[in-house]
């Protein structure tokens, strides 16, 4: 051979090494264009044409099916950041010819496009999912790496609320938002979540519940699929079945009102929407929360209260919190002092988990405040006390007294344990004298709170009592 | 007689063709010898190859392929690295968009970022491999330590980019990735802290400061990112990459046992006669006439073949199959693109890239010693074994002979039973704060499973130099153990390592989430 | 052995070394051909340039419009609707309306109310673009089709 070497080729098997090597490139190569050319939207679009070929009945018509041009379509809307290729396989979205077909060549049904046309809102605003996918599986998005998959049924109202006030979409269309929101008002949520500022600190605030993702939710017991709505219902059904730490009560829902619940849940967002697409009943929505007509005591306690207190004329032992929690209305506390209620209400009760409602705190104005003590005592006048210390109490002697009688149920210190903290700051500044040496005279009616003057019970005496109140007023 | 200009310009114009074939390819594809010479030495691609190869460093026993094989990924890297600038936005707000965007509708988009992930694997494997080779065959050895130190520089860059371009995505993965390695850079902070200095001296700090232009992984850190991958380190890898080349030449070709050459030889070949005439021939030899004891001056041409077609015919090849590879890879497996990078939702467990795991084991037992102690011992000492170890007569043959294999099994052995011991004691007893919880910090980050390993290492390998009577053993036992250390710990931390980097068997029994 | 040849006169060597290095080129030529399809958009990025435009009503005969994001001018005369683009043909420029017509203050081409060249550099008239119905009996602009000078839509 020319270059002096041996018959043999040298580099015969590496000869074959790129022969074989150059072919795997080719077929790969070959592969992956075919499968650029044959992908499912093609597919799609073709089904399409053909059916709009079918569907042509005049001249004008057929003429548009002739020209029907296979190509990725795409609805970009800037403002929204909206790219949704949706419309690639749901090219008769809009036809109304295809009223009949099958997914995904059928008309959007009902008239929400007429109010909402694909190219000014696009898919994925109200049907979340993955609108930059062009298949099946990564659009709907539930298995797939995206945060947001695609709302199933009717959840997708959901996304009425970004725009609308939920409570108006009844009857336009959005009758399981709307419900969501009336149940969300009466089952008391905000007695511990707070939305739009008002609600109470004990739960998280929800004002961006309806844009969580499935990763920061706890999913060790979840039963069933692992989507956020699911999570939700299922959190509706049993809260300590999801999350065995919470606190949440059972809100005894029927189904239909699960689902309603968690459509509205899922319309809580915080996404800022461009001005435009905000509807006028949005903006009423806004306009009341700023200036809210007449209070409804009955109507705050619902929202407020009834959560904990229930109708507040009975104390009970909570399981949940482990403790009492003492009734509200009727002789119980409506009967306070005057003053005392309301100061209550409105810085709460330190060590318990009774939450101040000021402005600062739960969100309520002075007026709702108002309406609500006046709710809760019920017509029941303010007592006056008349009861008075007896001289200076020992505060030495009260503390023995106290460990004897009361440390049991209000703590040591009177940190709090089942009943609620004496030594607390707000207590010790909202309960006058006379206050504090009438319940523990006579008790509080309808509490585990006993009296302890009174035949058959400790028998304090005055000088007694003077040293029990000297000995709290000595806590801090 | 002259033509006339006009005549002659007409004709040239006809002829353009012909004098512009002649003019790019000389004479045609080369004939004899000397046009083949010619091809290498007169084209400005080629002549970096030596016109005639030797026989022993076209055998694929001897050199795996490996080396082509990374710089043929590193090619392929390159194409498609371009074509997906084309596509890619490097912002917070579009990143993940345009991944999804050349994902779903780029034409070919998929299969040329599956490519280059694939690509970007298989370069680290290779450049991995690449260094055991050179290694177990001795090459480091004078005159070849220079190249060896450049060898060690394309390594760290291979890594420096596959880790910079894991953000880009801007996806859950690299999102996470991305805060571990800024943490990592800050890390000496648990030496500067455990001595109160950080005030001062804050190393750390001003690392991550550097990498991430801010204290967080967010839109500045995601362009520093983009500007390292797509500019700065392939301007660093290209530049030590032309170096690695010409040092091959300038050290005379690859390594290989002088046995081959010496007459009597298995091997050996004399020269066919009336190949050279003698003449005013040019010769490849002067052509390869350079400083230095080993190019082909001397003792060639006795076993070489010309570089034109034999070479190009294995670069080709190996070039080929890495593409084949990649492709395949590429057309079945999809690169990971998890969700929109989230800062609220910590990935768990948040893992680095694979070849980074070993480290992010070790930096599970302490940051600084894991993440840039140990890496920091592990790269001097590969730096000082072409300085340790200098003499010898067995280059160019795997791990120097007999002994050296015997060596090289005992030392898998030995660091095999030492790191999974290691392992097992810390994922089962766990470490000292587990026995002693109020131990100082830098007690740990002197004392933990990473720098006790590294001892160990350091043992076995200093015992070999003594019970063998010979450095290049010492050398084989370190570079045996580190490497199966460094195997076992990745693959602790791939497959055992799940969320709250708890242990666990099988991914299985990982708590739902 | 590998020399000898076969019926076609070709050795089995040879055969291989053509094989390896045409499967390669051609493997080498199909990624570069590849790798230049892939900067071609599948997509026009951004917003439709499918304009809807409502309710033919809006629209009184006689009307002149330019729309000025889009760049058309819309016009609508006893005879129909049309649209012509106002991006010159010249260099992309964006022409103005005088009033025997348009003009390009880039390069001083000129052309007449219906669009067709009568000064300057640009070679041909302005477009004239598709003006239809949509499904719902609005009309729709599409920038993206060009249609023959005349063509109006008929309402």
């Amino acid at each position: 051979m020319a270059d002096g070497l041996p018959d043999r080729d040298i580099s015969r098997g590496t000869k074959w090494l790129l022969l074989v090597s150059s072919l795997v490139v080719i077929a790969i190569m070959v592969g992956e264009a075919r499968s650029n050319l044959s992908a499912e939207w093609r597919r799609h679009q073709k089904e399409y044409h053909k059916l709009l070929l079918a569907k042509a009945l005049d001249e004008a018509n057929k003429e548009t099916a002739r020209s029907f041009n296979i190509a990725l379509q795409q609805v970009v809307v800037p403002e929204l950041g909206v790219t949704d290729r949706c419309v690639s396989c749901h090219t008769g979205i809009d036809n109304p010819h295809m009223a009949d077909e099958k997914q995904p060549y059928r008309l959007h049904p009902g008239t929400f496009l007429k109010d909402h046309p694909v190219s000014r809102f696009g898919c994925a605003i109200c049907h979340r999912g993955q609108g930059a996918a062009v298949n099946n599986a990564d659009a709907k998005a539930v298995h797939a790496y995206w945060d947001y998959p695609m709302l199933p049924g009717k959840m997708v109202q959901a996304s009425c609320g970004q725009c609308h006030d939920p409570k108006a979409m009844k009857g336009r269309g959005g009758d399981i938002l709307a419900r969501g929101a009336r149940l969300f008002e009466s089952s008391g949520c905000r007695a511990c979540h707070k939305l739009g500022g008002r609600g109470g600190a004990l739960g998280i605030a929800l004002d961006d519940e309806g844009r969580r993702i499935i990763h920061q939710l706890p999913l060790t017991e979840l039963k069933g699929e692992h989507t956020v709505w699911n999570w939700l219902a299922e959190h509706f059904r049993d809260p300590r079945g999801v999350v065995p730490t919470s606190q949440m009560r059972n809100p005894t829902l029927t189904e239909p009102e699960i689902e309603a619940l968690t459509t509205y849940i899922l319309s809580l967002s915080k996404l800022t929407i461009p001005e435009d697409y905000i509807t006028p009943d949005k903006y009423e929505q806004k306009y009341e929360a700023l200036r809210p007509g007449r209070p409804n005591g009955a109507e705050l306690y619902r929202q407020f209260c009834f959560s904990c207190h229930e109708s507040g004329t009975y104390s009970r032992w909570d399981k949940i919190s482990g403790r009492f929690i003492p009734a509200i209305r009727g002789k119980a506390l409506a009967a306070s002092p005057a003053g005392y209620l309301r100061r209550n209400i409105e810085l709460g009760r330190d060590g318990t988990q009774m939450p101040g409602w000021r402005k600062s705190g739960g969100g309520l104005s002075n007026s709702e405040i108002g309406a609500l003590e006046a709710y809760i005592r019920g017509g029941v006048k303010p007592v006056e006390m008349t009861a008075s210390a007896q001289g200076r109490g020992n505060a030495g002697r009260g503390r023995a007294l106290f460990a004897q009688n009361c440390r049991g149920c209000h703590g040591s210190g009177g940190k709090g344990g089942v009943a609620p903290a004496l030594g607390s700051a707000t207590f010790l500044s909202v309960a006058s004298d006379a206050f504090i040496l009438s319940t523990i005279k006579n008790g509080r009616p309808d509490t585990a709170m006993p009296a302890f003057q009174r035949a058959g019970t400790a028998g304090l005496t005055d000088v007694e009592l003077t040293d029990l109140l000297a000995y709290i007023r000595s806590m801090k | 007689m002259e033509k006339p200009a006009l005549t002659q310009f007409i004709d040239n114009l006809k002829s353009v063709p012909d004098a512009a074939r002649r003019a790019f390819l000389k004479n045609g594809l080369p004939e004899s010898e000397r046009e083949r010479s010619q091809m290498s030495f007169h084209n400005f691609f080629l002549h970096m190859q030596s016109v005639r190869t030797h026989k022993h460093s076209l055998r694929w026993t001897y050199t795996l392929g490996l080396g082509i094989i990374a710089t043929a990924a590193l090619i392929i890297l390159t194409a498609t690295g371009v074509l997906l600038m084309v596509y890619y936005k490097p912002s917070t707000e579009l990143a993940y968009y345009s991944m999804k965007d050349i994902n779903y509708v780029v034409f070919g988009g998929r299969i040329v970022r599956n490519v280059h992930r694939w690509a970007a694997h298989l370069m680290v494997v290779a450049a991995l491999l690449h260094m055991a080779r050179v290694f177990y065959t001795g090459s480091y050895r004078r005159p070849r330590e220079v190249n060896w130190l450049i060898g060690l520089g394309l390594l760290v860059m291979t890594l420096a980019l596959s880790f910079t371009g894991y953000i880009l995505p801007w996806d859950q993965l690299g999102y996470w990735a991305a805060t571990i390695g800024a943490n990592i850079a800050q890390s000496p902070r648990e030496v500067t802290d455990a001595f109160g200095i950080t005030h001062a001296v804050d190393v750390g700090g001003l690392g991550k400061q550097m990498l991430l232009g801010a204290s967080f992984v967010g839109e500045d850190a995601l362009l520093r990112f983009y500007v390292l991958h797509c500019v700065v380190l392939p301007g660093l890898l290209m530049t030590l990459l032309g170096l690695h080349f010409w040092r091959i030449r300038k050290d005379g070709g690859l390594s290989r046992p002088e046995s081959v050459d010496k007459p009597g030889a298995p091997d050996y070949k004399p020269v066919q006669p009336g190949i050279f005439k003698p003449g005013t021939e040019k010769t490849y030899g002067l052509m390869a006439l350079v400083k230095g004891s080993k190019p082909t001056v001397g003792t060639a041409p006795e076993n070489t073949v010309m570089s034109w077609p034999h070479l190009m015919y294995a670069e080709a090849a190996v070039f080929a199959l890495t593409m084949a590879i990649t492709l395949v890879l590429g057309y079945f497996l999809n690169a990971p693109l998890k969700e929109i990078a989230n800062p609220m939702v910590p990935e768990n467990p948040a893992k680095a890239p694979w070849y980074f795991l070993g480290l992010q084991e070790l930096v599970s037992y302490s940051a600084f010693m894991g993440g840039i102690g140990i890496p920091t011992i592990t790269l001097v000492s590969l730096a000082l074994i072409p300085f340790l170890d200098r003499k010898g007569s067995d280059v160019g043959i795997w791990f120097g002979g007999a002994a050296g294999k015997k060596v090289f099994w005992q030392s898998v052995l030995f660091g095999a039973m030492v790191t999974v011991g290691m392992l097992a004691l810390t994922i089962t007893q766990g470490w000292l704060r587990t026995w002693i919880p109020n131990i100082p910090q830098l007690v740990i980050t002197v004392v933990n499973p990473g720098t006790v390993l590294v001892g160990l290492y350091a043992w076995w390998s200093l015992s070999n130099i003594k019970r063998h009577n010979s450095i290049r053993m010492g050398a084989v036992a370190m570079f045996t153990v580190f490497l199966v250390g460094f195997i076992l710990l990745t693959y602790v931390a791939a497959i055992h390592r799940g969320p709250n980097w708890h242990f666990y068997w099988l991914h299985s029994q990982w708590p739902p989430h | 052995m590998s020399d000898k040849k076969n019926e076609n006169g070709i050795s089995r060597r040879e055969f291989l070394t053509k094989g390896a290095l045409g499967s390669f080129l051609v493997a080498m030529g199909g990624a570069t051909v590849g790798g230049f399809a892939l900067p071609k958009p599948t997509v026009s990025p951004g917003p439709s340039r499918r304009y809807k435009l409502g309710d033919p009503g809006k629209f009184p005969v006689g009307t002149a419009m330019k729309m000025d994001k889009e760049n058309i001018f819309l016009f609508r005369d006893v005879e129909g609707f049309y649209a012509i683009t106002a991006v010159c043909t010249h260099l992309g420029c964006i022409v103005v309306r005088v009033d025997d017509g348009f003009a390009c203050p880039c390069h001083g081409s000129r052309f007449a109310p219906d669009g067709h060249v009568v000064e300057g550099p640009a070679p041909r008239g302005l477009l004239w673009l598709e003006v239809s119905r949509t499904p719902d009996g609005g009309v729709m602009v599409d920038a993206d089709v060009e249609v023959d000078l005349g063509t109006k839509l008929v309402v």
